[in-house]
Order: structure tokens, then sequence, then C-alpha cells
């Protein structure tokens, strides 16, 4: 047992390991890519609140429904020719937090929001992906504040920044979107 | 084969590795809060110290030595690495609440105790064996605690609701301490508290 007979042996198992690791991250890509996908297709259906949503019927019930898609600046989907979801991306505590917000055609109602999150406190931040926090939203009407508009909601006791930085998020990403509901209204 | 059958059954009761040597607890706490992840994650683990446990009792003649706790590691982050795509693939939702979880099978002292203490000693049959029953033993304690915690916590089993609407009216209501990780800390020191004088007496 030398030392180069450890180095053959810890190179050939690393080149075997590896190439077995990237025939399996190929094979099973498609499959990965097809379930994140309908996560977002079913959080964009549960914020304009189309109930009962899964992985199986999302590719369905998202063509279904999904009137219009924009990307670019404002990015945006059109649910049923009247409500708009926006798509979100800020910051909690520990990480990174999204989610998306549906508004009513009138433009100041809020229909629904979901929220998910890389990696705030369970039980704390982590709240921010219950119904019971996201149906706060439901029927909301937005508020103006300052520059921007906001949604008033109950922030989780015990998780202050996660819930300032719900509220950051959506007054960020709402921002830029007035001129365009000021035009819709 | 009484001695071979012995290699699954011991680690379910008097060796088992959650209530009797204490490790894997960290993973206990974290993914029993509902029955199904805690299936998944028993599964997931077993599979990962039944594998590793039978490659590295195949290569055991011919691992060196002086790196045979890094051949084992890479054995069994590649054995984790492969069930983490293989549930983010076909079992979306689940491997989402386990999340992190999974790939921390990989520093479960169970996976690594058993290659050290019996599979660098042992032939790959009976390593196999002796892994799938420590991954059984850890699993069905998981399965127990997950039992009790979804039924008592959520008043559901599987996500189907089993508490009938009826005992609500009553004003049962269910304990949310339940869900909480405490709570997964004194149902196993309670399956510990039961099964200890029987273990004794034998």
């Amino acid at each position: 047992m030398n030392d180069r007979y450890i180095f053959r042996y810890i190179i050939i198992l690393v080149i075997v390991v590896s190439v077995l690791l990237s025939a399996a991250a190929m094979w099973l890509q498609p499959y990965q890519k097809r379930n994140q996908e309908n996560e977002k297709r079913i959080n964009i259906l549960k914020a304009a609140g189309i109930k009962d949503v899964n992985n199986d019927n999302a590719e369905a019930l998202f063509a279904q429904h999904c009137t219009a898609q924009q990307d670019g600046e404002l990015p945006m989907y059109i649910i049923d020719n009247q409500t708009t979801v926006i798509p979100m991306q800020g910051n909690g505590l520990w990480g990174p937090i999204w989610g998306y917000i549906a508004v009513a055609a009138d433009g100041k109602t809020v229909v629904g929001a979901v929220f998910d999150h890389k990696s705030e406190t369970p039980g704390l931040g982590a709240e921010i992906t219950t119904e019971g926090y996201q149906k706060q939203f439901s029927g909301k009407t937005m508020v103006k504040k300052g520059e921007t508009v906001s949604v008033e909601v109950d922030a989780i006791a015990g998780a202050t920044r996660t819930s300032k930085g719900v509220e950051n998020m959506i007054e960020q990403t709402l921002q830029k979107y007035i001129p365009y509901f000021e035009s819709h209204e | 084969m009484s001695k071979n059958w012995n290699l699954i059954t011991a680690p379910l009761r008097k060796a088992n590795p959650v209530t009797v040597l204490i490790l894997g607890i960290c993973s206990a706490l974290a993914v029993t809060a509902k029955l199904k992840p805690a299936i998944v994650m028993a599964l997931s683990v077993t599979v990962v110290t039944g594998l590793s446990n039978f490659i590295i009792s195949l290569l055991r003649k011919g691992i060196p030595a002086k790196i045979r706790i890094i051949v084992q590691l890479i054995v069994v982050a590649t054995l984790v690495i492969l069930v983490d795509q293989f549930l983010k693939a076909f079992m979306y939702d689940v491997s989402k609440q386990l999340s992190v979880f999974v790939g921390l099978i990989i520093t479960n002292c169970i996976v690594m105790g058993r290659l050290e203490a019996f599979a660098m000693a042992h032939k790959p049959w009976e390593s196999l064996l002796d892994g799938l029953g420590n991954g059984l033993g850890y699993g069905s304690i998981l399965v127990i605690v997950a039992f009790c915690r979804e039924l008592f916590g959520s008043g559901t089993l599987l996500g189907y609701q089993v508490i009938p609407q009826g005992l609500y009216d009553f004003g049962y209501i269910n304990n949310g301490l339940m869900i909480l990780p405490p709570m997964a800390l004194i149902i196993i020191g309670i399956i510990i508290w039961l099964q200890k004088p029987e273990e004794d007496r034998k």
C-alpha cells in the first residue's frame, strides 16, 4: 500500500463517481425542471385564488387560465383576463424570499399572495409560507405609502426581520407597477 | 440463517441506533412533524446505509487504510446525492419538506458508524443486511415519533383527517406543542424509557 497505489485508487474512484453522478444528473434533469416549472405555475395560480392545483394538473390549469404573460422589465401573468399576478423577490433574515402577489382588475385590490423562502427560521420566519399568513392578503386594498403602495397585514410575532422583508419586497415590487395600474384603472 | 436474520432484527430493538446508541437524533427531531416525510426519510437512510455498507464491504480489501475515511465519505456522499436527485425528480413536494436533511444523511453518525464498525470487517451480504437493519431501526423510530406527532399535532395521518370532527365540536384541540421539535425529543425519551426496562430484564 504505497503512496502510488493510494493515488491511483483515489483517482479511479473519483472518476467512477463523477461519471455516475453526471449520468444521473442528465437523466433526472428533465423531471426536476418540470417540477420546478410546475411549482411556479402552482404558485401563480394559487395567488390568483384558483384552488386545488397540484403537480399533476398544474400544466393544464395554467394553460387554461393564464391568458397573457409578459417578461422583461415588468414581468406579469394575466389570469382569466382580469387578475394580474406579479412575481416578487426580496430578502428575509437569513436568505432570499420570494413570492407572487395577485392584483384584481381595478388595480387596487389584492386577490391573494403566496410566499416562499430559502432559509427562514422554522416556526417563525418560515410561517410566511403558511396559509394563515397568506390568507390575510386576500381582499386587502393597497394603501398609498410615500412613493409606493403597500398592503397592511399583521406581522408574525417573533419574526420581525422576515415580516419587514416581506413588506419591503412588496413595496419595492409594486412601486415599479404603479404606472401600469394607473393606466388600467 | 438465524445469524443473518439477527443482523436485521437486532438494530430494530436491542441495538437500535436511535434509542440505544442515541445516534441520528438531529434528523429524528427535524423530519418527524408529519408522517410522510418521515417515511421517505426512513427509506432514504435505509437505502444509503444498506448500499454504502455493501459497497464498502466489497471494496474493503482494496481500500488503503490511510484514506479509508475519505473513501467511505465519497461512497456515502455519492449515494446521498443520488437519493437527493431522485427525490427532487419524482417526489418534489416531499423533497422540499425534507430540504437539507436529505443532504445531511452524509453526516448521519449511523452511516459512518456502521461502515467503520461493520462493513470494513465483514462480507458484502452480511454488511448489506446490517446496513438495512440499522436503516430500518432508525426509520422505525422516525415513523413511531412522526405517527404520534402528526396524530396529536395535526389530527391527521399521511394528510388524511383521522380525528373526527365530532371530537373538535366537543372542544378537543390539536396540541400545537407536538409540531415543535422539543416534542420529538420527549417522545424519543418516552420510547427509550419504555424500552429500557424490557431490555434490562433479558
